[in-house]
């Protein structure tokens, strides 16, 4: 890595006023630094200046009602060790552990793994499944978006010149569920994964899938296949199959076309059974 | 270009580190510059587990973490085990255990799992234990000693 500024702003203001200042590709952002640091190792990205997140009071977690707001950058490690969290959005915990190791989720951050927006990532398919907002800061104020308004592709997204991530909002606490397919079971990449939760306040599924470019996405058509709180398992299995043979899945270096078709069914399966257990299961 | 001095607290002593360049990793930091060879490097990608530090008592991968983020902070190095109750605990067991092949990938499952009882005690579920030291390989494929150890540490925790 070539010899570069750090610069370490102590207020959102100070943060957005820096960027604002850096020509494009000038500066980069850095929060928990497990993925950037790559791109900047390998070289290929080149900032002159580094704005490093660690000082701005953004290490948060609240609940408020159903609502959980968490700040851009909290370790996600925090995230999962939340007791709430784990008991009222098990999908949350779930897609969360899959995300590196521990001492890697030490370091990680929820704002980083939406900034740098990755494929196969497993946190964006979750917020997509839970209607999450991102509340950003810039030189024009502060804006929402959903998630799925927000990310664009792979190290893509809506962010505009001068524009942070401040926190991540999700409206509503579901019962939901995170599967996925890897080559190793921890710390790996997924080559497929799907994210499932159900809306009390809706009474509608919502059904997400992510591992294949350009980006996790929605899958409505599945959505809309699961009636009620208890889709009945012939429903499910049309679903599925259905999913599998329409859904846009591509290839990519990790995996064919054919074998995510192939994942995805015994997927959406597995994730609605874990929120809603099968009859006859014990 | 370089920053003010960084300091840091090692294995309990003071290390004012003046001139450390802004790219640097607490890896190259910790080995080359310190002296403390014992951290390992792996992968440098945070695939492996070998550089395993603990950073203000919680594991954290010291080759994807620049030296000037962690100004201020407490780091821990398999040289500074012993001194931690716990890490002397989980030292014990892998001697007991002899879960160690090469022994490349032992100093950072010593610090994942000195993290791991540091932050969850006896109370963690075995299994989810193993599924948290995930993150670190061996490439001597020695698991089934490590599993021991890691029984052993987790049953003598507090």
């Amino acid at each position: 890595m070539a010899a570069v500024e750090i610069v370490t702003p102590m207020t959102s203001d100070d943060a957005v006023a820096t960027l604002q200042a850096s020509a494009p590709g000038e500066a980069v952002v850095l929060a928990g630094g497990t993925d950037l640091l790559f791109d900047l190792e390998e070289g290929r990205t080149a900032p002159r200046r580094v704005i490093s997140l660690r000082r701005l009071p953004w290490r948060t977690l609240d609940w408020n009602g159903p609502t959980l707001t968490i700040g851009s950058t909290l370790p996600l490690r925090t995230v999962e060790n939340d007791s709430d969290v784990r008991a009222r959005i098990p999908g949350l915990y779930e897609a969360v552990r899959a995300v590196g190791s521990v001492a890697l989720r030490h370091q990680a951050t929820m704002g980083g793994n939406l900034g740098r927006c990755a494929p196969a990532s497993d946190l964006v398919p979750m917020l997509l499944a839970l209607d999450a907002e991102v509340d950003l800061v810039g030189p024009a104020g502060e804006r929402r978006l959903t998630v799925d308004q927000f990310v664009i592709g792979s190290r893509s997204t809506a962010l505009q010149r001068g524009e942070l991530i401040r926190s991540v909002r999700i409206p509503e606490a579901r019962p939901s569920a995170y599967v996925w397919q890897r080559v190793r079971p921890f710390h790996d990449i997924s080559h497929m994964a799907v994210a499932v939760a159900f809306s009390p306040s809706r009474s509608r599924w919502r059904v997400a899938i992510s591992g294949f470019p350009p980006r996790p996405i929605l899958a409505p058509a599945t959505e809309d296949a699961l009636h009620g709180p208890v889709p009945d398992e012939s429903a499910l299995g049309h679903a599925a199959e259905a999913l599998a043979r329409h859904a846009p899945i591509v290839a990519d270096k990790r995996a064919s076309e054919e074998y995510r078709r192939q994942l995805v069914r015994p997927l959406l399966i597995r994730a609605v059974h874990s929120v809603v257990p099968p009859p006859g299961a014990p | 270009m370089t920053t003010p001095a960084t300091r840091l607290t090692v294995n309990g002593r003071p290390a004012v580190l003046g001139d450390v360049p802004t790219g640097e990793r607490l890896l190259d930091t910790l080995r080359w510059r310190l002296g403390l060879k014992g951290t390992k490097e792996g992968c440098r990608t945070g695939g492996c587990g070998a550089c395993t530090v603990l950073v203000d008592g919680q594991s954290a991968l010291s080759c994807l973490l620049l030296t000037h983020e962690v100004d201020q902070a407490s780091v821990t190095t398999i040289e500074g085990i012993a001194d931690d109750p716990v890490g002397a605990r989980v030292r014990a067991a892998f001697d007991s255990a002899g879960a160690l092949q090469c022994g490349y990938c032992t100093p950072g499952f010593v610090m994942a799992l000195t993290g791991l009882l540091r932050e969850r005690g006896r109370s963690i579920p075995l299994e989810e234990l193993l599924e948290d030291l995930g993150g670190n390989l061996c490439r001597c494929t020695g698991y089934a000693t490590i599993v021991r150890a890691a029984q052993l540490a987790r049953e003598g925790a507090p």
